[in-house]
C-alpha cells in the first residue's frame, strides 16, 4: 500500500517527510510526499502525519549534498521554496530516482524522468523570481534609519535574497517582509542576518517614512519617467518584463 | 547664458569644482536637475550591469552580480539598471543629432561631484539601481570634462565606499592620463562611435574625428591587456575597466546600409575586443537639413531589432558579416531574422542530421538557441535523439523541422525550396515584427527603410 507523508509548506517540514520515506526504505511507487491542506486523498493510501524536526531536515540536507552532489542540491534547494504543492513529492522521487542510475551525482540531467524534469523547472522558476526580485526590492527608510522592504512573491524566495543584500548593504540595518508567506528577513549592520517566520508585522505599528525618503521617492519616479524615450513607447514590453503582480510593492508605480 | 559666467573654479586636489547656477543666478532644484540630465541622457542606449563579479569587503556599500540586475523598466520597455545620468548638458561641440549641442536653446545645467555621488549612494542603498552610469556633454575642453568625471567617481569610490557598478564614457580627445586613472576606478568604460563611417561623422559631428574616438578605444584595449598580466602576477594589483569596454552608433541617421554596419561591428570585435557593440534607432529631435527627413514613421526599431541579432550571431554563433549580407544584398530581411534568412538562402547545408553534425553546423539551424546546441551535444552522447526529445530540450521545432532530420528521417515529408519554406514558415504564424504586420495600412514610400519591399513581394 502506498503511504503518503504529510508535512507542512516549510523546508523542514518537506525535508522531514523526505527523511521519513526514505527511513521506511520504500520504492518510487510506494511513497509520496503530500503538503498539509494540499492532499487529494487517495484510495488505498496510508496518510502519515511526519514530525518535523530540524535534526531530520539537516540530516536530509547531508544526504542529498553526498549522494546527488553540490549542483542537484542547489536545484532542490531552490526547489524546495517553489510556490507548487506538489514539490515535495517530485524532490522525493528525484531523489529515489538517483538511486537506479549508476552515477546519483549525474540525476539532473535525466531530464526525461517527470520528477526530475518537474523539480528542474521548479528550481528554475524560484532562481528566476529571486533573481527578478534582486532588482525590484525596494528598500524605504524608516524614522530611525531603517530600511524597510515588502515583497509579495509566489515562492519563498526570502532566503535567496537575503546573502545578496547582506552582502551588499553590510552597513545597513534593514529587513524584508514577504507578506504572502508571512515571514521576515532582518538584517542588522555588521551582523548576519536571520529569517524570522511565523509572526505578523502589523503595518500599523511601522514607523514613518523620513522627510528624506519622501524627497528621493519624488526623484526615483522623475528619473524613470525622464529616462524613457517618447517615441519608443511600448508598454506592452514593459509589462513583460516587469510584470503587474509585482508593481504594488515598487515605489516607482505606487 | 556663457559658460564662463555660470562657475566658479577652485581647486580641489587639483581638480576643477564645478559649480553651477541656474539662469539668473537661481539654482535649479535636486528634481529639476535630475529630470533635465536624465532626460539628456536617455538616448544612451546601453544600460547594462553585466561582466563583473564583486563581494562587498564589509567596509562599504555595493557588489556586483556577472549576470547583471535589471532594477526597474522604463514606459519604453527599457530596463534600468543604472542610474544613467549626464554630468553636464553643456556642450562645446554642435553634433547635428544630438539634443544638447551647442546650437540648441535648451535649458543647461550641470551637477557637482558630491550631487551626482548623494544621488548614487541614496538609490542604491533603497535598491532602486545597480550602479551608475555617467557619461557628460562637453564642458570647455575633454580634458576639463573628463576631469569632472574622475572627480565624481574618485569621491564615490574613495569617500563614499562605493563598491557597486560604475559605468563612465571615455571622452574623445581626453588625455591618456585621465582616461587611465578613470579606467582603475570604473567597472566599464564606453566611447561612442556615434555614426558607422568617418565620412558621416564629419558630416553630422563635425567636431569629432574617427581618430580622436578609436584612440580612447585602442588605449583602454591595451590598458585592459596589460592589466591581465599585472593582476596574474599580483593578485591585489587594481582592476582596469573589469567588464570590459562597448561603443554605440546610431543606426539610420546616415545612409550606411546594413553590410557595412555588421562589417563594422565586426571589426570592433575582432580588433578592438569589445564587450558590445550598441545600436541605437535613430531618433529625430533636432531639425536639421543634413539629417534624413522627419516621417510619421517613428525610430527604425525593426531594423535596429535585426542588427541587434545579427550582432548576436556574430559573437555567439560563429557567423561572419559577410555570410549574412553581401554587396549585391546589403541589408536584412523584413520578415526572416538573420539566421533564418541565412538557411533560406544556403539550403544546400541542410536537412542537418541531429545525431552526427558538429556543434558549430548545429548552431546554424534556425529553432536551435545556444543552449539547445549544448544540451543536444550532450545528451546524444548517452543515447539518440528524436523529435520529442528535442522539444524536451528546448528547441522551436515549428521553425527547426524544416531543416532538421533525426536519424535520417523529417518530421514531415518536406520540401528543400526556398519559397516553399518560406512560405510555410509564414503560415505557420511566424511572429512577424510590429512594423511588418501594420504595413497594409500605409503605403510603402519612398524614404522607406532601403531594401525591405522587394522582400515582401517575393513571399506574399
Amino acid at each position: 500500500m502506498k503511504t503518503v507523508y504529510v508535512c507542512s509548506n516549510t523546508v523542514t517540514g518537506i525535508y522531514s517527510a523526505i527523511y521519513d520515506a526514505w527511513k521506511a526504505r520504500k520504492g518510487e511507487e510506494e511513497c509520496s510526499v503530500a503538503l498539509r491542506g494540499a492532499v487529494e486523498t487517495e484510495l488505498f493510501c496510508e496518510y502519515v502525519e511526519v514530525e518535523e524536526t530540524v535534526h531530520k531536515a539537516q540530516a536530509v540536507e547531508a544526504l542529498i549534498c553526498r549522494h546527488l552532489g553540490r549542483e542537484a542540491y542547489w536545484d532542490i534547494y531552490h526547489a524546495v521554496l517553489a510556490a507548487d504543492t506538489g514539490k515535495g513529492d517530485a524532490i522525493l522521487g528525484a531523489m529515489l530516482a538517483a538511486k537506479t542510475i549508476p552515477d546519483s551525482r549525474r540525476i539532473m540531467e535525466h531530464l526525461s524522468h517527470p520528477k526530475v524534469e518537474k523539480v528542474f523547472e521548479l528550481s528554475r522558476s524560484v532562481i528566476g523570481e529571486a533573481h527578478f526580485l534582486k532588482g525590484a526590492v525596494r528598500f524605504r527608510e524608516l524614522a530611525g534609519g531603517v530600511l524597510y522592504a515588502r515583497i509579495s512573491p509566489k515562492a519563498q524566495v526570502l532566503t535567496c535574497l537575503a546573502p545578496h543584500f547582506a552582502d551588499r548593504l553590510p552597513l545597513e540595518n534593514w529587513m524584508i517582509y514577504d507578506r504572502v508567506h508571512r515571514m521576515f528577513v532582518i538584517h542588522e549592520a555588521k551582523k548576519r542576518w536571520i529569517l524570522v517566520q511565523d509572526e505578523f508585522l502589523d503595518p500599523e505599528r511601522l514607523p514613518d517614512l523620513t522627510e528624506e525618503e519622501k524627497e528621493y521617492t519624488k526623484l526615483w519616479k522623475g528619473f524613470v519617467h525622464a529616462v524613457s524615450v517618447e517615441s519608443r513607447e511600448n508598454l506592452k514590453l514593459q509589462r513583460q518584463h516587469l510584470p503587474l503582480r509585482f508593481r504594488p510593492d515598487m515605489v516607482e508605480y505606487m | 547664458m556663457s559658460s564662463s559666467e555660470s562657475m566658479t573654479t577652485y581647486t580641489y586636489e587639483g581638480i576643477p569644482q564645478y559649480m553651477p547656477q541656474g539662469a539668473g543666478g537661481l539654482r535649479p532644484s535636486m528634481f529639476q536637475k535630475l529630470n533635465i540630465l536624465a532626460d539628456a541622457a536617455k538616448y544612451d542606449v546601453a544600460c547594462t550591469s553585466s561582466g563583473t563579479a564583486r563581494s562587498n569587503d564589509g567596509t562599504g556599500m555595493g557588489s556586483c552580480e556577472r549576470s547583471g540586475i535589471c532594477h526597474s523598466y522604463s514606459a519604453d520597455g527599457r530596463c534600468i539598471s543604472l542610474l544613467k545620468i549626464l554630468f553636464t548638458n553643456e556642450c562645446i561641440y554642435d553634433c547635428k543629432y544630438c539634443i544638447n549641442r551647442r546650437s540648441n536653446d535648451v535649458i543647461r545645467t550641470s551637477f557637482t561631484p558630491d550631487e551626482v555621488c548623494t544621488l548614487t549612494i541614496e538609490f542604491y542603498r533603497r535598491n532602486y539601481i545597480e550602479g551608475l552610469f555617467l557619461s557628460s556633454g562637453i564642458l570647455r575642453s575633454p580634458d576639463y570634462t573628463m576631469e569632472l568625471i574622475y572627480a565624481a567617481i574618485y569621491k564615490l569610490r574613495k569617500e563614499y565606499n562605493f563598491q557597486g557598478y560604475i559605468h563612465v564614457k571615455a571622452i574623445p580627445g581626453a588625455s591618456k592620463e585621465l582616461i587611465q586613472k578613470v579606467g582603475f576606478l570604473a567597472d566599464r568604460m564606453s566611447v561612442n562611435l556615434e555614426l558607422p563611417t568617418a565620412e558621416s561623422l564629419k558630416l553630422l559631428a563635425p567636431h569629432k574625428t574617427r581618430k580622436n574616438i578609436l584612440t580612447p578605444m585602442r588605449l583602454v584595449q591595451n590598458r585592459m591587456a596589460e592589466n591581465k598580466q599585472e593582476l596574474a602576477l599580483y593578485r591585489n594589483a587594481p582592476g582596469f575597466v573589469p567588464a570590459g569596454q562597448s561603443t554605440q552608433m546610431i543606426i539610420g541617421a546616415t545612409p550606411e546600409t546594413d553590410f557595412q554596419i555588421m562589417q563594422v561591428a565586426q571589426s570592433l570585435y575582432q580588433r578592438f575586443e569589445l564587450k558590445r557593440v550598441f545600436y541605437s534607432a535613430f531618433i529625430h529631435v533636432n531639425e536639421d537639413s543634413l539629417l534624413p527627413a522627419r516621417t510619421d514613421e517613428g525610430p527604425p526599431l525593426l531594423r535596429e531589432h535585426r542588427l541587434y541579432q545579427a550582432d548576436w550571431l556574430l559573437r555567439y554563433y560563429h557567423f561572419r558579416a559577410e555570410e549574412l549580407l553581401s554587396e549585391e544584398n546589403p541589408n536584412f530581411n523584413v520578415l526572416f531574422d538573420p539566421k533564418c534568412n541565412w538557411a533560406l538562402k544556403h539550403l544546400g547545408q541542410f536537412p542537418v542530421e541531429i545525431n552526427r553534425a558538429d556543434y558549430k553546423m548545429l548552431l546554424r539551424v534556425p529553432g536551435l538557441g545556444y543552449k539547445s546546441a549544448v544540451r543536444i551535444v550532450k545528451a546524444r552522447r548517452v543515447g539518440t535523439l528524436d523529435f520529442s526529445d528535442l522539444k524536451k530540450i528546448g528547441v522551436v521545432l515549428k521553425r527547426a523541422m524544416y531543416f532538421i532530420t533525426c536519424n535520417g528521417k523529417m518530421l514531415y515529408p518536406t520540401k528543400l525550396e526556398e519559397d516553399y519554406i518560406a512560405r510555410n514558415l509564414l503560415s505557420a504564424g511566424e511572429k512577424l515584427p510590429g512594423e511588418v504586420v501594420n504595413m497594409g495600412y500605409h503605403q510603402l514610400s519612398l524614404f522607406d527603410d532601403v531594401g525591405f519591399s522587394g522582400k515582401m513581394q517575393q513571399y506574399m
